[in-house]
C-alpha cells in the first residue's frame, strides 16, 4: 500500500475523532437489571425497620440475593459509597433462607421459582423486605415485585404483606406502585 | 482475457466522506452544548426510575445457560468490543466456528468441520427468516447485511437442530436476531472508515406510532479490493445499500405484531477461472462482475392465551437476485410456519408446530454452468413436536422430532432426545442425541457444469463435466453428544462439549462412460461425473469456551475446538475427491479475547484467533490478532479505533475458491463514530 494511502486513511480517522468531538448525544440505555440494581437502593430510602433490626445506628444495611445473580457487579456499582441515615450499604450472595436472616432486603432471584412457597414462609414473621421478579411472587407471599412493561420497570407491592413483617412503605413509594392482587 | 485494475468507487470516497460528515456536524442543533447527563442511577428518582426505559439482554442469554445443546451467545457488547465490521468476522470468536474469508466479498463458513465456498450443512437465519439458499446449499454471506448496532444477538448452535429447525440445520445453526424496535428509540448515526473498510455509514431514527414502536434505517459501505497471489488487485472491492425497518406493536395485552422488511442491493467484483462452455477448451481469467438486489417483508403475530399458552404465526416474502458469472439467480420464497408452545400438567412444556415453503427459482446459463431447464418452483411441507418432560426438580428430558416433505427427496424425518440435569444452579450437565438431514439442493440434482479440459494424444481434448443427479439422497447426520456449563464463581464460568457424529450417504462425485460429441463445436470427448452420495464420516471433537473476571474491569475469555474427521469411501465408489475435503477444514482452533475498562471511559479490547493448517491450499496456520481502544466521549457519543490481522501485512485464509480467486486478508486500521441523540 502506498504511502499516499495511509495519509489517506490517517486523514479519515482524525476526521472521524473531531466528529465524535462536536457531537452531542443521549445517554445509553441502561440494563433491566441496573435500573432494577437502582430500586433496591431506593427500596432502603423508603422503607422504614424497626428499630431492632439493627445492632447499632451505623450498623451497615444489608441487601442479599438469594438463588442465581442477575446483577453481576451492578448492585455493589449502584451502592459503592452511598449511605442512608448514615448507614453503608452491604452487598451479599446467599442460598438459603437461614443465610439470608440477617439480611434486610432479599431479592429473591427467579431461578428459586420452584420453592417461592418455601423461602417466603421462611421469612415470616421476620422484618426482611422480600422483592422478586416473578408473576407469582406476592401470590406466594412476596412483598415487592418487579415487571416488565414496555421495556420499563414497574415495582407491584402487596402492602399487607409489608404490614405483617412490620415494615413500613412510604406512601410516596406506595403511590407510584401497583396494588398487588391477592 | 482481461487484467482489470480498476478500483471502482474503491479508494477515493475521502473527499465525500468528508462532507457527509460536514453536513452532520452542523447539523446537530447543540453542537457545543457542554451538559454531561451522567449515567447515576443512585441519583435518580422514583419516578425517574419509572419512566426509564431499559434493555433486558441478561435475561434472555440467562436461558440458554440450561440448554441442552452446545450454544454460544454473541451479545450486542461482544459485537461493539470486537471492532469488527461484519457478521462473517464476528463469528470467528465462536469455539467450533471455522470462517475462512476467500475474498473480500466471498466466506467459507462452517462449524464442526465440512468448509466450503457452499457450505451445505449449516442453516442461517435472520430473525426467523432463512438465508440459506436452495440453488447451490449454502450462503451467500455477501446478501447478508444487518446494521451491527440493531442485532440483538447472534445465537450458535454447533451440533444438529432439525427438531425445531428442519433440513440444512445439521452440523449448526446460526441464529442472527435483531433489537426490538422499542429497544432502539431515537437517532443513531454511525460513521467509519478505514484502510479496508473505505466507507461505513448507518442513519437510523425510531419512534413511536400509537401502540407501537418503528427503526427505519440506512446502511452503506465501500469495501477496498485484496490482493491477489501474484501481488496484483483483484477487483472484489464492492459496495452496498441497505433500507430497512422493524415495528413492533402491542395490539393488546395478549397480542403482539411484528413487522419488517428489508431492500438491499450490492454492486461487487471478483476475478474467476473459468472456462467458457461455448468456447472450449481454453480457461479464461476475467474479473467478473456481481449485483445482488433483495427484498422481503416478515410479519409475524404472537398471542397468549389466559392459560400461558402461545402461538406464533410468521409469514414472510424474501426475493433475491443475484447475477455472477454471468448467471442470473433469481429466488422467490413464500413461507408460512406457526407455533404453538403449551404446558401439560405441571411438568410437560410442550412446542409444536407446522410449515409450508414455496420456492420459485430461476438460473440463467452462466459461463460454464446450467440447471436443468432454469426453473424450478418446490414446496416444503414441515411439522414437529417437541415435549419437554420435568423427570425430577433437576432432571428434565426433552424429546421431539420434526417431520418434512421435500420435492428432492420425498419424506423426512429428525427426532432428537435431550437429558439435562441441572444438580444446582450453577451447574449444568446434558447429553444429546439427533438426526438431521441436508436436503439436495438444485446444484445436486439437475446441473453441468463444465470444470476443466484436458488435451487427448494426438489431437483434440476432453472436458471434465459434473453433472447434478435427480437420483441424489439426503446426507444424514446421526449425533450423539454431552457438555457441562458451570458457574464456578463470581468470577469465572466453563461451558464445554463433546461431540461423536456419523454421517451416512455423503456426497460423492461417480465417474460414467466417456464419450464423444460434436455439440457444441468443436468435436471433443467428454468425462462425466455425476453426484451420487457412497461415502460415509466418522467425526469426533470437543469445544470450550471460559469467562474469566480477573478484575471488575478485565475480563478475559478463552475458547479452543478440535476437530478430527475421517471419511470412509463405500467401496463401490469410484469418486477421488471426496476424501480430501477433511483438509478443507482446521483441527485445532483457538480464541481469546480481553475485554478492559480502563478510566475516562475508555476501552481497550485485543481479540487473538489461532487457526489451524488446512490441507487444501494447502493454507498454513496463522494467527489473527485485533486490537480496539473505544472512547466514550461523551454519553451517546462513541469513538473507536481498530487494528485488524496487526500480525501480518497478508495472509489467505482459504484457497478452493471454486471459479473465485482468492484474495488475501491484509493488515488494516478502521476508525468509527456513534452517535445516538
Amino acid at each position: 500500500m502506498a504511502f499516499l494511502a495511509h495519509r489517506n486513511v490517517a486523514c479519515r480517522l482524525a476526521l472521524l475523532a473531531l466528529v465524535a468531538i462536536h457531537v452531542q448525544g443521549q445517554p445509553p440505555i441502561p440494563d433491566e437489571y441496573q435500573v432494577k440494581a437502582a430500586f433496591l437502593f431506593n427500596f432502603a430510602k423508603f422503607v422504614e425497620w424497626p428499630a431492632a433490626t439493627f445492632k447499632g445506628p451505623e450498623d451497615p444495611l444489608a441487601i442479599c440475593v438469594l438463588g442465581q445473580d442477575p446483577f453481576g457487579t451492578m448492585l455493589e456499582d449502584v451502592v459503592r459509597h452511598k449511605t442512608v441515615l448514615n448507614r453503608t450499604f452491604v452487598i451479599r450472595e446467599v442460598s438459603n433462607v437461614q443465610q439470608a436472616m440477617t439480611c434486610q432486603i432479599v431479592f429473591v432471584s427467579a431461578s428459586e421459582r420452584k420453592r417461592f412457597r418455601a423461602i417466603l414462609d421462611g421469612f415470616k414473621g421476620h422484618s426482611i423486605l422480600t422483592v422478586g421478579e416473578a408473576e407469582d411472587f406476592t401470590a406466594n407471599g412476596g412483598i415487592i415485585n418487579f415487571k416488565l412493561k414496555d421495556a420499563r420497570v414497574r415495582i407491584e407491592i402487596d402492602a399487607a404483606a409489608a404490614d405483617r413483617a412490620g415494615l413500613r412503605i412510604s406512601s410516596k413509594l406506595l403511590s407510584l406502585a401497583e396494588i398487588a392482587k391477592r | 482475457m482481461t487484467n482489470n485494475r480498476a478500483r471502482g468507487p474503491n479508494r477515493r470516497s475521502v473527499g465525500r466522506g468528508a462532507w457527509i460528515l460536514a453536513l452532520i456536524v452542523s447539523a446537530s442543533p447543540n453542537t457545543w452544548a457542554q451538559k454531561s447527563k451522567d449515567l447515576d442511577l443512585a441519583q435518580a428518582s422514583l419516578e425517574d426510575l419509572m419512566n426509564m426505559q431499559v434493555t433486558s439482554v441478561s435475561k434472555r442469554s440467562q436461558k440458554l445457560s440450561s440448554a441442552g445443546a452446545a450454544a454460544y451467545v454473541i451479545t450486542q457488547d461482544d459485537i461493539r468490543r470486537s471492532g469488527m465490521t461484519n457478521i462473517p468476522d464476528l463469528l470467528r470468536m465462536v469455539p467450533g466456528v471455522d470462517v475462512a474469508r476467500i475474498n473480500a466479498n466471498t466466506w467459507a463458513i462452517s462449524i464442526r468441520g465440512f468448509n466450503y465456498r457452499y457450505s451445505t450443512k449449516v442453516l442461517v437465519l435472520i430473525d426467523g427468516r432463512t438465508v440459506y439458499t436452495p440453488g447451490f446449499s449454502g450462503v451467500y454471506w455477501d446478501e447478508q447485511d444487518v446494521p451491527l448496532e440493531d442485532i440483538d444477538r447472534i445465537e450458535v448452535i454447533r451440533g444438529p437442530g432439525g427438531t425445531v429447525w428442519g433440513a440444512n440445520a445439521v452440523n449448526g445453526v446460526i441464529n442472527i436476531i435483531t433489537k426490538k424496535a422499542t429497544d432502539t428509540q431515537g437517532g443513531l448515526a454511525s460513521l467509519g472508515t478505514g484502510s479496508e473498510d473505505n466507507a461505513r455509514a448507518l442513519v437510523q431514527y425510531g419512534g413511536k406510532l400509537g401502540k407501537g414502536s418503528y427503526r427505519a434505517f440506512g446502511n452503506y459501505f465501500n469495501v477496498a479490493n485484496g490482493q491477489l497471489a501474484n501481488g496484483s488487485d483483484s477487483a472484489d472491492g464492492w459496495h452496498a445499500i441497505h433500507g430497512g425497518f422493524r415495528s413492533d406493536w402491542d395490539l393488546s395485552q395478549q397480542d403482539t405484531l411484528t413487522v419488517q422488511g428489508d431492500l438491499f442491493g450490492t454492486s461487487e467484483g471478483q476475478t474467476v477461472t473459468t472456462l467458457f462452455s461455448n468456447q472450449l477448451p481454453a480457461f479464461h481469467t476475467l474479473t467478473d462482475k456481481v449485483a445482488v438486489g433483495s427484498g422481503n417483508i416478515l410479519g409475524r403475530w404472537g398471542h397468549t392465551f389466559s392459560n400461558g399458552s402461545e402461538t406464533t404465526l410468521q409469514v414472510y416474502y424474501d426475493r433475491v437476485r443475484r447475477l455472477d458469472e454471468a448467471s442470473l439467480d433469481t429466488l422467490n420464497t413464500g413461507d408460512v410456519d406457526f407455533q404453538y408452545h403449551f404446558q401439560i400438567g405441571s411438568r410437560q412444556d410442550v412446542l409444536a408446530g407446522a410449515g409450508y415453503r414455496l420456492t420459485d427459482h430461476n438460473i440463467s446459463p452462466g459461463y460454464e454452468i446450467t440447471f436443468g431447464t432454469g426453473h424450478r418452483r418446490d414446496s416444503l411441507y414441515s411439522t414437529f413436536l417437541q415435549d419437554q418432560i420435568q423427570l425430577t426438580n433437576s432432571l428434565a428430558l426433552t424429546v421431539g422430532s420434526k417431520f418434512e416433505h421435500n420435492d428432492y427427496t420425498g419424506f423426512e424425518f429428525e427426532p432428537s432426545a435431550q437429558l439435562v440435569w441441572t444438580p444446582s444452579d450453577r451447574q449444568t450437565v446434558w447429553t444429546s442425541a439427533a438426526r438431521a438431514i441436508r436436503q439436495p439442493s438444485w446444484f445436486d440434482a439437475e446441473s453441468k457444469l463444465d470444470v476443466a479440459t484436458f488435451p487427448l494424444q494426438g489431437n483434440g481434448f476432453g472436458l471434465v463435466q459434473l453433472n447434478g443427479s435427480l437420483a441424489s439422497k439426503a446426507e444424514t447426520l446421526l449425533d450423539f453428544e454431552a457438555g457441562y456449563r458451570i458457574q464456578a464463581s463470581k468470577q469465572l464460568s466453563l461451558d464445554a462439549s463433546v461431540f461423536r457424529s456419523r454421517y451416512s450417504r455423503i456426497q460423492t462425485l461417480e465417474p460414467a462412460t466417456p464419450y464423444f460429441t460434436f455439440n457444441p463445436p468443436p468435436p471433443h470427448l467428454v468425462a462425466p461425473s455425476y453426484w451420487s452420495n457412497l461415502a460415509r464420516a466418522h467425526d469426533y471433537g470437543v469445544e470450550f469456551s471460559a469467562n474469566w473476571n480477573v478484575t471488575s474491569r478485565w475480563r478475559l475469555s478463552p475458547g479452543f475446538s478440535f476437530l478430527q474427521m475421517k471419511i470412509l469411501m463405500d467401496p463401490s465408489s469410484h469418486d477421488t475427491s471426496t476424501a480430501a475435503s477433511v483438509g478443507d477444514s482446521p483441527k485445532h482452533q483457538a480464541q481469546l479475547r480481553s475485554t478492559f475498562n480502563l478510566p475516562h471511559n475508555l476501552e481497550w479490547d485485543t481479540l487473538a484467533y489461532y487457526v489451524g493448517a488446512l490441507g487444501i491450499g494447502p493454507v498454513g496456520s496463522y494467527t489473527r490478532l485485533d486490537t480496539r481502544i473505544g472512547w466514550r466521549f461523551k454519553e451517546g457519543v462513541d469513538f473507536s479505533v481498530a487494528g485488524q490481522n496487526l500480525l501480518r501485512p497478508l495472509h489467505f485464509e482459504f484457497l478452493d475458491g471454486l471459479q473465485v480467486n482468492p484474495t488475501q486478508a491484509e493488515r488494516s486500521v478502521v476508525g468509527r463514530v456513534t452517535w445516538r441523540f
